[in-house]
Order: C-alpha cells, then sequence, then structure tokens
C-alpha cells in the first residue's frame, strides 16, 4: 500500500516535472533565471549531483568483489539499481538545459573529440550500461529460480549462481574505472576551463570522486535501511558504509579547504574575489554544505544511531543535502566572477570587470551587468524535482517488480 | 590568411557606434549584443573613472586562435574557417552553452526565446525589421539568419556576408573615428601586422593562453 501511494506521488511529481519541460520547449529558456553571464544554472549543477550520487553502487559492489568486503552482499543490488537510477536521471536533467534538444542527435552525428561533454556522454552511457548489467548478472540466480516473466528473461546458464558470481568478479575492476571515470570526466567538463578560476583546479577531479563517494554511498546506505531496517544482522554492513562515507566526506573536506588556503594565501585579486563569492555571499550555504554533513557523518558512526532507522536516514540525508548544496555552489563563483578583468590605465591596483550584455529584458536592471543573483525558477525547481522523483519512481518499482531484496 | 582586426583605443571616441552599426546590421535580438563598448574602471560610460585615466574599450568576440568555445563545442557548430574566423552553425547548435561558460571575454549570446517575442517584450513597434535581410551560408553551413529561432548561441561572425561582397565587417565601416582596420595578419607587411608592430598592438587576456586575432593599440592621451 506504501508503495503504491509513494509510486503514485513521485508519478505525480515526474509528470509535473514533465510538463514544465513542455512549457519550457514552447516558451524557451527565458523561464530560466539564467542570462548571458550566468549561463548554467539548477539543471548543471543537478547534472553533477546526480552524476554523483551513482558513484554508489560500484563502490559497494567493488568493495565485495575486488575487496573481499562480503558483509556488503545484500546491498549489491540495491547498490547497482541506484547507480542506474541515477545516473539515468544525470543524463535526463541535461535534456532541459539545451536549448535546441531535438538536436541532440548532433552529438551521434557530428562528435567533436575535443569536448569534454563528449566524452561525458560516453562515459555516462558507459556506466549505465554496465550497472544495469551489473544489476542483471547479480540477480540471475533469483531470476532463474522465479516463474513467469522473470524466469524468460533470466540467461539460460547450468549454474546461474556460479555464473553469476564469476562475472560480478570479472565486471568488477571495469566498474570500478567507469565509476572513478564518470566523476574524473564529469569535473574535467569544469576544470578544463581556464576562463573560470573557481573551476580550473585540477584538484576539482579527485573532489568530484570524493564528494560522489560520500553522497553515492549515502544514498545506497539510505535505501538499504529502508529496505532492510536496522536490522543486527545489517549492523556491520551499515558500519563498513560509514566509515567510509566519513572516510569519503573528510577527503572532500580537505581537498576543498586545501584549494582554498593555497588561493588565499598568494592573495591574487582574482582569487580573492572568487573566494568571497562562495565564503562572504553564500556564507550560509557554504557553512550547510561542510556543516550538514559533518552532522550526519557524526550520527553515522555512532553505534546508538545505526541502530535506528531513522537515525541512518537523517544522517545519510544530511550527507545528501550537503553534497547537493555543494554542487549548486559550483555556479555562483564561476559566473559572478567575469573572467574579463582589467586595470585600467593609470590605475594598476584597481581590479575591473567588464560587463556582459545579460540578454535578458528586465526594465529596472542594466543591460550589461557583471552580477546576478541566481536563484532557480519555479519551472527549474519543478523540473529538477521531475528528475528526483524518478530516480525515486525507479528504485521503488525495480524493488516492487524486481528480486532486488535478498528474502529471509 | 588570418583575418584580424585591430582597434586603435588612441582613436576610440567610446561612441558605440560600432554596437549600433553591429546589431542593425546583424538584426541581432532585442537584447542582445554582439559588441559592446565600454569605459574601463568606471561604472558609467563615457565618465571618467575615480582614479586614473578615461579611455573607452570596444569588446566583441576575439576570434581567438586557441578557442575555447571551438574546443568544448560538442557537435562542432562553432567552429573556424581556414582564415582564423570562429563561426557558429545556427542549424547545429543544440544550445548546451558551454561556449558561453568557456569564452573568457562574454561576447556569446543566447537565444533566451524566439527573437519575435523578444522584440514584442521590448515594445519595438510591429512590423519594425531591420539587418541584412537574407539567410547566409557558408560551405552549406548556416552561418547568419535574419531571424533567430530560440535555443541557439550567437556572436560577432566578423561580418561574414558581407565578406564575399569584399565590404569590411559593419562595425570597421561606421566608425566615425576611424580606429578599426582589419587585414591579413599573416602576412607581416599587411596594414594591421605593421600596426600591430611599430604602435605596441595588445590582446585582450593574454594569460589565457587563447591567442586572439584581434589586437589593441594602446592609448596616449585623451580628449573628453
Amino acid at each position: 500500500m506504501g508503495k503504491k501511494i509513494s509510486l503514485t506521488i513521485f508519478g505525480l511529481l515526474m509528470a509535473a516535472g514533465a510538463l514544465m519541460w513542455v512549457f519550457q520547449l514552447w516558451k524557451g529558456l527565458v523561464l530560466t533565471d539564467m542570462h548571458n553571464g550566468y549561463s548554467w544554472g539548477l539543471y548543471i549543477s543537478a547534472l553533477a549531483f546526480f552524476v554523483g550520487n551513482a558513484a554508489g553502487g560500484l563502490v559497494v559492489s567493488s568493495m565485495i568483489y575486488l575487496f573481499g568486503v562480503t558483509a556488503l552482499k545484500p546491498f549489491a543490488r540495491i547498490g547497482a539499481l541506484c547507480a542506474f537510477a541515477n545516473v539515468s536521471a544525470a543524463m535526463l536533467i541535461v535534456l532541459p538545459d539545451l536549448g535546441r534538444p531535438f538536436r541532440v542527435l548532433n552529438l551521434l552525428l557530428h562528435p567533436q573529440i575535443m569536448s569534454p561533454l563528449v566524452w561525458d556522454v560516453i562515459v555516462l552511457n558507459l556506466y549505465a550500461f554496465l550497472s544495469l548489467t551489473y544489476l542483471y548478472l547479480l540477480m540471475l540466480p533469483d531470476l532463474a529460480a522465479s516463474s513467469g516473466v522473470l524466469k524468460k528473461i533470466a540467461l539460460p546458464v547450468k549454474d546461474p549462481a556460479g555464473f553469476s558470481d564469476t562475472w560480478a568478479h570479472r565486471l568488477a575492476p571495469v566498474s570500478l574505472v567507469a565509476a572513478v571515470g564518470i566523476h574524473v570526466v564529469t569535473a574535467w567538463i569544469f576544470s578544463t576551463q581556464g576562463a573560470r578560476g573557481w573551476w580550473h583546479t585540477a584538484v576539482l577531479a579527485p573532489d568530484f570522486v570524493a564528494a560522489a563517494l560520500a553522497s553515492g554511498t549515502a544514498v545506497v546506505m539510505c535505501v538499504a535501511v529502508l529496505c532492510y531496517g536496522p536490522a543486527e544482522k545489517f549492523q556491520a554492513a551499515f558500519r563498513i558504509l560509514a566509515v567510509f562515507i566519513a572516510t569519503a566526506f573528510l577527503i572532500h573536506i580537505f581537498l576543498m579547504y586545501n584549494d582554498f588556503v593555497v588561493h588565499a594565501w598568494y592573495g591574487a585579486d582574482e582569487a580573492k574575489d572568487i573566494l568571497a563569492i562562495t565564503l562572504r555571499e553564500y556564507g550560509p550555504a557554504h557553512a550547510f554544505e561542510v556543516l550538514a554533513p559533518l552532522l550526519g557523518v557524526a550520527l553515522l558512526l555512532s553505534r546508538r544511531v545505526r541502530k535506528t532507522a531513522s537515525g541512518i536516514m537523517t544522517g545519510c540525508l544530511l550527507i545528501i543535502s550537503g553534497i547537493f548544496v555543494h554542487r549548486v555552489l559550483l555556479m555562483p563563483a564561476a559566473f559572478n566572477h567575469v573572467p574579463l578583468t582589467l586595470a585600467p590605465l593609470g590605475s594598476p591596483n584597481t581590479h575591473w570587470s567588464v560587463p556582459i550584455a545579460s540578454g535578458r529584458y528586465h526594465p529596472p536592471a542594466d543591460t550589461f551587468v557583471t552580477h546576478h543573483s541566481y536563484f532557480p525558477t519555479f519551472v527549474e525547481i519543478l523540473i529538477f524535482t521531475g528528475a528526483l522523483s524518478f530516480v525515486c519512481f525507479v528504485v521503488i518499482l525495480a524493488i516492487h517488480k524486481l528480486p532486488i531484496l535478498k528474502k529471509g | 590568411m588570418r583575418r584580424g582586426m585591430v582597434i586603435d583605443l588612441e582613436k576610440c571616441i567610446g561612441c558605440r557606434s560600432c554596437a549600433v552599426a553591429c546589431k542593425q546590421h546583424n538584426a541581432q535580438p532585442a537584447g542582445t549584443w554582439w559588441n559592446r563598448v565600454v569605459t574601463p574602471g568606471s561604472d558609467r560610460h563615457l565618465t571618467p573613472p575615480d582614479t586614473g585615466n578615461m579611455y573607452f574599450l570596444p569588446v566583441h568576440c576575439q576570434h581567438c586562435q586557441n578557442a575555447p568555445c571551438v574546443k568544448v563545442c560538442p557537435v562542432g557548430a562553432t567552429y573556424q574557417t581556414d582564415d582564423g574566423v570562429v563561426l557558429i552553425d545556427y542549424d547545429r547548435c543544440i544550445g548546451c552553452r558551454y561556449c558561453m561558460a568557456a569564452c573568457p571575454y562574454g561576447v556569446r549570446q543566447f537565444n533566451w526565446e524566439p527573437s519575435n517575442t523578444a522584440m514584442k517584450r521590448y515594445e519595438y513597434q510591429d512590423g519594425y525589421t531591420f539587418g541584412y535581410p537574407e539567410p547566409f551560408r557558408l560551405n552549406n553551413r548556416l552561418v547568419y539568419s535574419p531571424v533567430r529561432i530560440k535555443g541557439v548561441v550567437e556572436k560577432c561572425h566578423f561580418c561574414v556576408h558581407y565578406q564575399e561582397q569584399g565590404l569590411d565587417p559593419a562595425c570597421v565601416r561606421a566608425c566615425p573615428g576611424k580606429a578599426r582596420h582589419v587585414g591579413d595578419l599573416d602576412d607581416p607587411d599587411s596594414r594591421v601586422s605593421r600596426m600591430v608592430q611599430k604602435m605596441n598592438g595588445f590582446t585582450l587576456l593574454p594569460e589565457k593562453g587563447t591567442k586572439p586575432n584581434v589586437y589593441y593599440l594602446p592609448p596616449k592621451r585623451k580628449e573628453i
């Protein structure tokens, strides 16, 4: 009954998001709050967010099949499922960001191999395919033992359990490379851009990996506790995940502040300007992206908290929402620092930004601007909510229809 | 042949005629400006900055040799011609705006809505049209169209539609200060090359390594 209600709610939210997208297709991206100087917003932040959340699946399976952490075995299918749902959402949320989404086929007809966006499309599709294959392999023994449609889709092999195990082992290293690959390549979309000081740092790719390992694993832990509850036999697995999340998040914090310190110490005007946007203008958001997950980590590390489903849920959601805010903060310091700044003649210590034509009609505002307080519109928020609901919908439906959970 | 431009800041009077001519000749939708002229250091154009000297800086696409916009475009809609001009194929652009994030000069403009609704929003009189009236294809790629569809990126194309008629870009022809010059930067004896060499030509943001084909000559003094 609960499943039906949640499927209905997420289904309706998906429909609302789709409807908003149709509306946006009709009217144009004028319905968003982006402009020429601030050309990416919630949709691209959401791309990075979903890509990060997709990490969990193959983290779990590689821990089991590469590093022999068998305690996590009951969560392996949940992991692969969450990976597939999130990486699909990542690819979906890019579509509403495109001005001409129906031309997306041009990516196949005229791919330009130097573009990191092309690399990202390739690795995201590969990862989606791999996580689906993994899910299928892990379910194979149960599929073979079932009846009806599920039996029909099972590969006719003599020893399904043995086959599943062998191939899960063989695919594990490939999946681990692909899993790291999606974060690295997604980070390269940003970090290759010399125009944007906020992104143009070698630390971005490792930081994307660390943040993804934290949020992606939190997604798996969250779904696992919803499915199985905090039963005693899963406590060892929850402890491993909690330690893993904590380590990954602390590495993320280290990488981020390491970069801040290096730039703040040297104190170039450009770096100070960029850091001020994140630390001062978006100070409360920055505090949240650090403190909320830290609280989440503290909760998850407590054995007492891990005994309750609500405790684990709260911890995981704090981490996921903190990483979400981290992804949102990818944009302001990149776009509100105008790359074309110069020192006017006779005033060498001045740091002056050349304004950009916003391309948007706001009668009280200037035509040429250097700053924009971007906040996603209702349309952007609903479309994002639709993609988020898609993830929940797919996960719930799959758990309902497929042998995802271990019986008994 | 490397088509380039030299803008003599000593001669620029900040009148923004180039921006207007550019907008008119290229039928730019309401709110879209391929070309802008600013007074560095001052928040108000044509107003001296609090400190330092007043001069004027026109900025449009720099037609970089190492153009980040060309490299990021996933579908090759933004591309470089043999003579070094960076163009956009309006028929191929998917509107991902990666090029806008990549461009350090802030010159790329997106069609956030269809050009006719943008014109209505700005309350242009019904039926008013302007600009070069025909679409222009270069090697069968649509690099100019008087009517813009929503969702594609556009920017300065060195008036590619006038080139085959032997005409200079609209901004060059319209400049009352005669501050703008075009020519072949590959030819060391061309007028533009000699101007760059003899008059200390410089480019914007050389530290970004984009190698622009638009050069500026430094201003010496400025009448107000």
